[in-house]
């Protein structure tokens, strides 16, 4: 195991991810929209970000998600909870290791089963605008979209450059990547005609005109 | 002196490509000589400064050195710009890595995006330059429209072959990049740059420059102001992508943008707010 784990203890990183005894910001600078931490458009209408707080939910709004996936065993801030409720976004969540329990730590990786059940649903054009997101928005979230960019095709080298560029100082566990190289994207089914149109023309889902 | 020339000139000629070695010992040979003949006694004399200050002479001694070290030469050239080896687009360098991939272009299975690319918003991507191989993911997954490439120099053939087959509509916007201590980017140009990329009759449109990192990321910065991001969010996107070479100069540059004429332009053009 790398033992650089033990830095991303959330409980000891000053950016921690459930907002245990972290400065809370209420309101956005005036005028200004705040994306959430780690936000970036993945596809089109498809985003993935940290977990969103308060005061990055006029721009979710921008957004007009509908589905938000959770990546996590814990639930998030109830705030977000309230937003969804308030606004109709349905909040799937995703959990990461539904076996490990209490005892089950924070930062684990995803097991397979998690991903297929996210990807699952990211293949369907009906859960559109959809936000991706976790605590951090770095490695679960990035393990998601890694294994969706190679059912995409994309050549591992761009797979992992796009998963560096969310991992923040401490760079990328080599564990994530060898699960996204692993990765058997036979598992994800998709339905052609319930795919998002950028999903349509990979590889051997070319329809025929 | 004349003489001199002539014989440095005639010996240079002699030289085959493996004389490398001999081409230094000619010109510290040349040093002692000239160095002796003028009364100097600093102990190197500058020959590179000598060869300078002689045109004939000059031409010839690039011509031979070009042989030995064709690579360290033709950066040389882009030294004027006082920029980032990395920020600069260098023909030869684009040459050579395409040539490369012409050659083993074998699994063209794969999809391969350029590097640092990515969706900006709507239909509006980044990234760094495109080569070949990345050609088809540009035309089939991405179905561009339009390229605007942010530097002054001339844009590769191949690019442009590649892009009039798959109808690809070019923008070229010459900026050169901040590097310390002055900011170099006019925010005329940036405006231009910006009236092209949130015009939806462009998209989708492909910005780049030559990493996607620095002029890429300005603009990128300001396209989030003009969605009225928070600067703390638009500075951490512009490290993210800018990584590890971020500099403060550009994120300066950013926040000094006046946005004023192009919001008015927008406005006018009912181009705001820019879909997602």
């Amino acid at each position: 195991m790398d033992t650089n784990d033990d830095d991303d203890h959330p409980y000891i990183n000053e950016e921690t991810e459930i907002g245990h005894s972290t400065v809370q910001v209420r309101c956005a600078p005036a005028q200004r929209i705040v994306p959430p931490l780690n936000f970036c458009p993945v596809e089109r209408y498809l985003y993935r970000s940290g977990q969103p707080s308060p005061v990055n939910f006029p721009f979710l709004l921008d957004l007009q998600l509908k589905t938000i996936i959770w990546l996590a065993n814990e639930e998030p801030q109830d705030t977000l909870l309230e937003f969804c409720d308030a606004h109709s976004v349905q909040l799937q969540f995703v959990t990461i290791n539904p076996d490990g329990g209490e005892d089950d730590n924070p930062w684990d990786g995803l097991t397979e089963h998690s991903i297929v059940t996210a990807l699952q649903l990211i293949v369907q054009a009906q859960n559109y605008p959809l936000l991706v997101c976790c605590g951090m928005g770095r490695h679960r979230t990035g393990t998601v979209i890694g294994c969706l960019r190679r059912i995409m095709g994309w050549n591992l080298a761009s797979v992992s450059e796009e998963y560096r560029r969310f991992t923040g100082s401490r760079g990328g566990r080599i564990l994530v990547e060898l699960l996204i190289e692993a990765f058997d994207t036979g598992l994800v089914k998709i339905n052609r005609a319930d795919a998002p149109r950028w999903l349509q023309s990979v590889g051997g889902m070319e329809t025929k005109r | 002196m004349n003489d001199d020339d002539i014989s440095v000139e005639s010996r240079l000629q002699e030289l085959g490509p493996s004389d490398s070695i001999n081409v230094v010992q000619l010109l510290k040979q040349e040093d002692q000589e000239i160095e002796a003949k003028l009364g100097l006694d600093s102990g190197i004399l500058d020959v590179h400064r000598t060869i300078k200050e002689h045109p004939g002479l000059e031409k010839r001694v690039g011509a031979i050195l070009d042989k030995f070290y064709p690579r360290e030469r033709s950066q040389s050239h882009t030294e004027r710009y006082e920029e980032d080896i990395d920020d600069i687009y260098d023909v030869e360098e684009h040459r050579e890595k395409s040539d490369v991939t012409k050659k083993d272009m074998g699994s063209a299975k794969d999809v391969v995006p350029p590097e640092n690319f990515s969706h900006i918003v709507g239909e509006i991507y980044r990234s760094s330059f495109p080569r070949p191989e990345n050609f088809p993911f540009l035309q089939n997954s991405i179905k561009l429209k339009s390229i605007m490439v942010l530097f002054p120099e001339e844009y590769p053939q191949e690019n442009l072959d590649f892009m009039s087959k798959a109808g690809i509509k070019l923008f070229q916007i010459g900026m050169s990049g901040n590097k310390e201590p002055f900011v170099n980017i006019p925010s005329d140009l940036l405006t231009s740059a910006l009236e092209v990329a949130i015009n939806p009759e462009n998209h989708p449109i492909l910005i780049h420059c030559n990493r996607g990192k620095h002029r890429t990321g300005c603009l990128v910065g300001c396209i989030r102001r003009l969605q009225n991001w928070s600067l703390t969010m638009i500075f951490d996107e512009y490290r993210r992508f800018a990584f590890p070479k971020a500099r403060a100069l550009d994120q300066q540059f950013i926040e000094m943008y006046d946005e004023d004429k192009i919001k008015q332009i927008a406005k006018e053009k009912n181009w705001l707010p820019i879909k997602w």
